[in-house]
């Protein structure tokens, strides 16, 4: 097992997503937010692909987010699936402060795509808004930093899940809190957490 | 003894400080959580934490000797078991 934190892996280079609305992905993300194009790949289709402009935008500190436009492909849309896993499959990005957030949601709202949501989370305040493909597409600020505390907490919350799924045939929150409460009963004030 | 364990940062703190006010609890810091203990259940008013929707309905880290009867917006109520 490689001890975590072993790696070198120094965040998204890209995430992509297929298109099927290639002229309002453009504005929705380069004209609207302020995304710059990146780069760009046009290709005649090989294997079974039919012929693609593979587009990148950067979305700062070297990440790019990308979308596939296939020439000629028929529409697509997953209408089976559930919303709640529909929404619940997103793309969030990170900027500093409040005056750079509600700048975004000014900027989203001019355009015509008004944030259906505002939240204060945890430890993130976050404006949702569906992009020109479906896609559940957050921008959300940090309300506090990280700590050694969240990524020890994640640590027991993750013990404790593996925990129940393996002794639990129908695994269940009240199993966890279960788990995790005896994994932090045994800690004493001064533990550390192995992660 | 009931125990719930609530994780000590700030988001959280005002669950912890308003675990107090609907019976007696004893509190002692343990790792990064705070326990909280009672001899009967633990019922805590989500108004009177103050804390938003949003926070509140993952404030609990752990359930020791105790099981969760209501976790709502009204309130958290954690009886013996």
């Amino acid at each position: 097992m490689i001890a975590p934190g072993n790696h070198w892996v120094r965040g998204v280079d890209h995430t992509a997503f297929v298109t099927f609305e290639p002229a309002e992905t453009v504005r929705f993300y380069r004209d609207i937010l302020g995304f710059p194009l990146s780069q760009s790949v046009c290709a005649t289709g090989w294997g079974p692909a039919p012929d693609f402009v593979h587009f990148f935008f950067d979305i700062g500190n070297g990440d790019q987010l990308a979308f596939f436009y296939y020439f000629g492909h028929e529409r697509y849309e997953d209408a089976e699936i559930p919303d709640l896993l529909k929404s619940a499959r997103h793309l969030a990005l990170n900027v500093e402060t409040l005056d750079h957030l509600d700048e975004y949601e000014r900027r989203l709202t001019e355009g015509g795509y008004a944030p259906y949501m505002r939240v204060m989370h945890e430890t993130i305040e976050s404006i949702y808004v569906t992009d020109p493909n479906g896609l559940n597409f957050e921008i959300t600020r940090p309300l506090r930093d990280s700590t050694d505390a969240d990524r020890d907490d994640a640590t027991l919350t993750i013990d404790a899940l593996l925990e129940v799924l393996e002794a639990d045939d129908e695994p269940s929150l009240a199993a966890l809190w279960a788990a995790k409460g005896r994994r932090i009963a045994a800690l004493t004030e001064t533990d550390e957490v192995a992660s | 003894m009931t125990t719930i364990y609530v994780f000590d940062v700030d988001e959280f703190r005002p669950v912890i400080e308003a675990a107090g006010q609907r019976q007696t609890v004893s509190v002692r810091k343990v790792g990064p959580y705070v326990e909280v203990t009672a001899d009967g259940p633990i019922e805590i008013g989500r108004r009177e934490s103050g804390v938003r929707h949003a926070v509140w309905y993952s404030a609990v880290a752990g359930v020791v000797a105790g099981r969760v009867e209501q976790f709502d917006k009204e309130q958290l109520r954690v009886v013996p078991a």
